[in-house]
């Protein structure tokens, strides 16, 4: 399938957001504006826009920890003020969730943002429950869990797989398979290297996609979602792609792989030539286009800088509903 | 209140009667659990509700506790009212995260914007030979977990209202069943009726000593309290029904008048409720005890299968008894 232009370009400037975000947010963390630990999603941007363009306000995902950019989009999409999951990051009081979730729990249902659990995978099992609720209810609504390839080696990925499956739950599971759960390859963690094999013994379609096209990923996960939306029941996306930010202590992977996939496969690089092979539009023209998001990032950490940090009192509100 | 007159029903039959009620007055009530469905439930809680309500409504589920807990707090993200069943308290460890790190933090991490009113109900405690892996006491395990509410009936009228007290709160339960009272019997009133959260009940009036009990420990400590009153030594017994957050001014109200207490617990000594109740009253009643707080509780090692050394482990009313007696000297 080909991709119209305008949508094209649409997906690319929100590729370029979570790029500038998370590269904003990284030179923040340096030097000591942002709190606590950070994962960024760079590299993965074509799978995040891809999945953010197909979910509606009214669906729900469940974002993992390299998920800044599908949070940053939802919010902006269906709020308009992307910058209070930027606030969040800096723990302030304009933040979705006033500066007590940060980067590993920042939540908005009225975007269908569901949170993340930095107990990675046990989301996993949370995500059955909404879909049970979609279809107790008889709305054709879509729970979509984001997982890392380190995820599958929970128990909650089999639990949620099975019961998923013999419920037939409205569920798309969005395996971001970026080769490393934080120092294991994927190939050794994992009985195959490619996790479709693990998720296929349950019966729903299981497809992988090079999460670095986002002409590919977009229509994967168009075509998933209309599965699922049609009462189906679940489907296992598993995008192939490969994250930029090392862990903890720096790059380890080999320097030939590295320079690979930020090179070659690329994947701002890659929509950039299909958009000017395809149509009348120059690189200039997408320079432009990079300048402005950029700007309006910029935007969004002064107003994050520029928030108020939350009232130390909140910190003992809500443990318990009404008491 | 809608109740009428009480009638004579076990436990089981009390439990039996909040679920039935509260799956006909709310259609967001749900059930999940291993064999809850046709079979009714290892111990008979959910029989008859499978053919009533369905099987849509009356949920059974492979062995996975995580993904039972997951998918009720999913649902209850969604505003529905998920009554799980966690066959064997012992289980819990397979769903430990779920409830700890999902449903207790859900609403406090993320500002308010979601609840997670789940009840789970489920089995626990000792005394029929039931081996390491099926007679713990739990509460212990949840006590360091701000969030959680821990709910520990005694009595076959307080399992009906404290049941449909649990499933009409908004805050995520862990509704502890202690087997050996399953089949006890009391009177039990008909209809709807809660029997309010975060309230203690003083289950015996006296004034020589406080006994500050759960569950099974609640009958052991009545019984103690009634051998006790041929010696003269007037026995107050508190039934804490809520294990967290519990009533402490209930219980530091009756340990002033008393000015002697003994908190009985059948889980082990080491770090638990009576730990914690201990320190409570030592803290605030220090200048009205007559007496060191006591502990009563199960000893420091896991449930032997062999009943007798079950019983070795396990307090009773003798441990109460002579509890008592030895704040009494």
């Amino acid at each position: 399938m080909k991709l119209d232009i305008e949508t094209l370009v649409d997906l690319y400037r929100d590729m370029v957001l979570i790029r500038a975000f998370e590269f904003g947010l990284e030179r923040e963390f340096k030097k000591g504006n942002v709190p606590g630990m950070l994962h960024t999603g760079v590299g993965q941007e074509a799978t995040q826009a891809a999945l953010a363009a197909h979910l509606t306000a009214t669906d729900a995902f469940f974002p993992d920890h390299r998920c800044h950019g599908i949070n940053a989009l939802a919010q902006e999409k269906y709020q308009g003020d992307g910058e209070r999951i930027m606030a969040e990051l800096f723990g302030r009081a304009t933040g979705v969730c006033s500066g007590k979730g940060g980067s590993l729990h920042s939540a908005n249902p009225k975007v269908g943002n569901f949170g993340d659990n930095a107990v990675e995978g046990s989301y996993m099992a949370t995500v059955l429950g909404v879909a049970l609720a979609y279809q107790m209810r008889g709305q054709p609504n879509v729970a979509c869990c984001i997982i890392g390839d380190g995820t599958v080696g929970r128990g909650e990925f089999h639990e949620s797989l099975n019961m998923a499956a013999i419920w037939k739950l409205p569920v798309l599971y969005a395996c971001v398979n970026n080769g490393y759960a934080i120092s294991m390859p994927v190939g050794k963690g994992h009985a195959s290297p490619d996790i479709v094999d693990l998720a296929r013994g349950y019966g729903m379609p299981c497809v992988i996609v090079d999460g670095n096209d986002i002409e590919l990923a977009y229509a994967e996960v168009q075509k998933a979602i209309e599965y699922i939306r049609a009462g189906n029941g679940p489907y296992f996306l598993e995008f192939k792609t490969w994250r930029w930010q090392g862990l903890f202590s720096g790059e380890f992977r080999p320097p030939e792989e590295v320079k690979y996939w930020k090179e070659e496969r690329d994947p701002m690089r890659l929509a950039r030539e299909k958009i000017v092979a395809n149509s009348a539009m120059t690189a200039e023209d997408l320079k432009r286009i990079e300048a402005e998001v950029k700007a309006e990032i910029d935007q969004w950490i002064n107003f994050a800088k520029g928030s108020p940090m939350p009232d130390p009192a909140k910190a003992t509100a809500d443990v318990y509903v009404g008491w | 209140m809608t109740q009428t007159s009480a009638r004579t029903r076990t436990f089981v039959q009390a439990l039996n009667e909040a679920l039935d009620i509260a799956m006909e007055r709310d259609p967001n009530v749900y059930m999940l659990g291993e064999d809850i469905g046709e079979m009714g439930g290892d111990f008979g809680v959910t029989r008859g509700l499978w053919a009533k309500y369905g099987e849509a409504r009356v949920r059974d589920t492979p062995l996975s506790e995580a993904a039972i807990i997951g998918a009720s707090v999913g649902s209850a993200m969604m505003g529905m009212r998920p009554v799980a069943e966690i066959m064997f308290a012992d289980f819990i460890g397979e769903c430990y995260d779920q409830l700890v790190n999902n449903a207790a933090k859900m609403h406090y991490m993320f500002d308010g914007q979601f609840k997670a009113p789940i009840v789970v109900r489920t089995a626990c405690g000792g005394g029929f030979g039931g081996g390491p892996h099926h007679s713990q006491s739990v509460e212990g395990w949840f006590l360091n977990v701000p969030g959680i509410v821990l709910v520990a009936p005694a009595t076959p009228a307080d399992a009906k209202g404290l049941l449909l007290a649990s499933i009409e709160n908004d805050n995520p339960i862990i509704f502890l069943e202690h087997k050996a009272l399953y089949r006890v019997k009391g009177d039990v009133p008909e209809g709807h009726y809660t029997t309010p959260l975060r309230r203690a009940a003083i289950a015996r009036q006296g004034k020589d000593v406080t006994v500050v009990a759960t569950m099974k420990m609640v009958h052991e400590a009545l019984a103690a309290a009634t051998e006790l009153e041929k010696e003269g030594i007037d026995v107050e017994v508190v039934d804490l029904r809520t294990i967290r957050p519990y009533d402490a001014e209930t219980v530091l109200e009756s340990v002033r008048k008393t000015g002697r207490a003994v908190v009985a617990s059948e889980a082990p000594k080491i770090g638990g409720l009576a730990a914690e109740l201990s320190a409570t009253i030592g803290e605030e009643c220090f200048h009205d005890l007559k007496a060191p707080v006591l502990r009563v509780a199960g000893l420091d090692t896991p449930i032997p299968f062999s009943l007798v050394l079950e019983k070795y482990i396990l307090p009773g009313k003798e441990q109460v008894i002579a509890g008592i007696c030895s704040v009494m000297k």
